[in-house]
């Protein structure tokens, strides 16, 4: 069972029908001069080739997902993938900071690594592409938001902050006593959409994995527990990536001698 | 006996360089006001003092070490810089003057209330909120917070700007009995040369990144300062 209410020859029809919607929405925004045309059309052709790219890629490593030695090398790029561009997305939030690859990189990886650890010793994810590749996406997407939020929030705060972070220099702080509470309050914002999403789940969002699941037809409790299983361990993995964010970020805002460097 | 002994130092700051070959020694001890025009380097000098900011070139020696080679944040326990603005920290006035002992984890027990006291302010105002102060509160909670310290040297940036005018007077009264009491060494940035003819033993004069002269503050004539 596919769960798709349409057979796969149907498929090109029915995308093209909901194509309609979004052709009639991009010529309004030429009509009313929004300037969005050409970066929708860009957005939208990088989308679905990505899309499909990764529909084949799966394609692919389903038919051989009992030969680990198949599926292995091609899941470990693409979970590389995953990690260096979402770290070169997340450090561009970072405005100005030198080297802020050198932070989002590790802490995304870290946020994700911890969250499939756990996965998979909780046997929620059985090691198979079907599953890795997904729940990879997710734990490495969520990351990626959270290391954004936390990066974005410590550079404005430190900057709007800066006179009384060197007022607590001023009176023998070391730069990490001096940016305790700094950091404490970016890592309690870049998480606040998370545990918003938390409060408010099957209520006015239902998570991409259950609705998945719903759609392919399995029980709707099963895929709840499920989903909660999925959405506790990407939490937990929010949480590391924003603290890594803190910790390692410090040594972008202060040198050695515990000054706050230039380009802040 | 010189605390600091400052030579030929040169700091930019972007590409504008703000101090051009600085030679100056302070006295232990003495009330050292540095004067000049806005942009000198007045406050640049200062925060190299403490090591905010490391000269480009140039030394400063502090109690005869070179200052590079001194912990920073030890530095800053001992030439406890007054910055400015007086930014008040979370909490009450208390927390706000054990901040520095409490990070330093000193184990005496301060005194707040003396610290309150030297500063001009009573001891009963500790269990205030430290953001609801006026400006001129604030400024003597920032000079009580460094004194809990119990530094040997302040490093003082325009203590009387934004203070009411008619309490002007009082705050500097302030600073000259506890840096006595103290026994304190004490650099005092103002643009005010009155001001620093009233509160220092030695005037410096800055302009443009250079020191014109140093003189005896009976000695010293402000026309030309600016």
């Amino acid at each position: 069972m596919t769960g798709i209410p349409y057979t796969p020859e149907e498929g090109a029809l029915v995308l093209a029908g909901a194509s309609v919607l979004l052709i009639v929405v991009l010529l309004i925004s030429v009509w009313k001069k929004m300037g969005i045309g050409r970066e929708f059309v860009v957005g939208l052709l990088m989308g679905g080739a990505q899309l499909f790219g990764i529909a084949v890629l799966l394609t692919f490593l389903f038919r051989f997902d009992d030969d680990v030695r198949i599926w292995f090398p091609p899941v470990i790029v693409l979970i590389g993938l995953m990690a260096v561009i979402g770290g070169r997305r997340s450090a561009k939030r970072a405005s100005g900071m030198p080297g802020a690859v050198r932070i989002t990189t590790p802490a995304i990886i870290a946020g994700a690594a911890v969250s499939l650890t756990v996965l998979a010793l909780s046997r929620a994810m059985p090691l198979k592409p079907q599953f890795i590749v997904p729940l990879a996406g997710m734990a490495f997407g969520n990351s990626m938001t959270i290391c954004s939020l936390a990066l974005d929030r410590l550079v404005r705060e430190f900057e709007m902050n800066r006179a009384a972070i060197e007022t607590r220099l001023s009176l023998g702080a070391s730069s990490k006593q001096a940016m305790e509470d700094l950091s404490r309050r970016c890592v309690r914002a870049a998480l606040i959409p998370t545990i918003d999403r938390l409060k408010t789940l099957g209520i006015i969002f239902i998570p991409g994995a259950m609705a998945g699941l719903l759609i392919a037809g399995t029980d709707p409790l099963v895929a709840a527990e499920y989903q909660l299983i999925v959405y506790l361990m990407i939490v937990g993995g929010g949480i590391v990536t924003s603290l890594i964010v803190a910790v390692l970020s410090r040594s972008r805002f202060f040198n050695e001698n515990e000054q706050v460097r230039d380009w802040i | 006996m010189n605390i600091y002994e400052i030579r030929n130092v040169e700091v930019a700051l972007g590409r504008k360089k703000v101090l051009k070959g600085i030679d100056l020694d302070v006295r232990k001890g003495e009330i050292m006001a540095l004067v000049g025009p806005s942009g000198s380097g007045k406050t640049t000098l200062l925060r190299c003092l403490n090591r905010l900011i490391d000269p480009d070139s140039g030394s400063i020696r502090f109690e005869g070490k070179d200052i590079r080679s001194i912990d920073p944040v030890e530095l800053r326990r001992s030439a406890v810089l007054v910055p400015q603005e007086s930014i008040m920290l979370d909490g009450t006035v208390e927390n706000n003057i054990l901040y520095g002992p409490r990070i330093a984890g000193a184990s005496r027990k301060v005194d707040v209330a003396g610290c309150l006291e030297d500063a001009g302010l009573p001891p009963r105002m500790s269990g205030r909120e430290a953001s609801r102060l006026s400006g001129g509160e604030k400024k003597r909670v920032a000079l009580a917070r460094a004194l809990a310290l119990e530094p040997r040297v302040l490093l003082l940036d325009e203590p009387t700007v934004g203070v009411d005018p008619r309490k002007v007077d009082q705050v500097e009264r302030t600073i000259l009995q506890f840096s006595e009491r103290r026994r304190l060494t004490v650099v005092w940035v103002t643009h005010d040369v009155p001001q620093a003819m009233r509160v220092s033993t030695r005037i410096a004069n800055l302009k443009d990144g250079r020191v014109r002269e140093v003189k005896e503050t009976s000695e010293f004539e402000w026309e030309g300062v600016y």
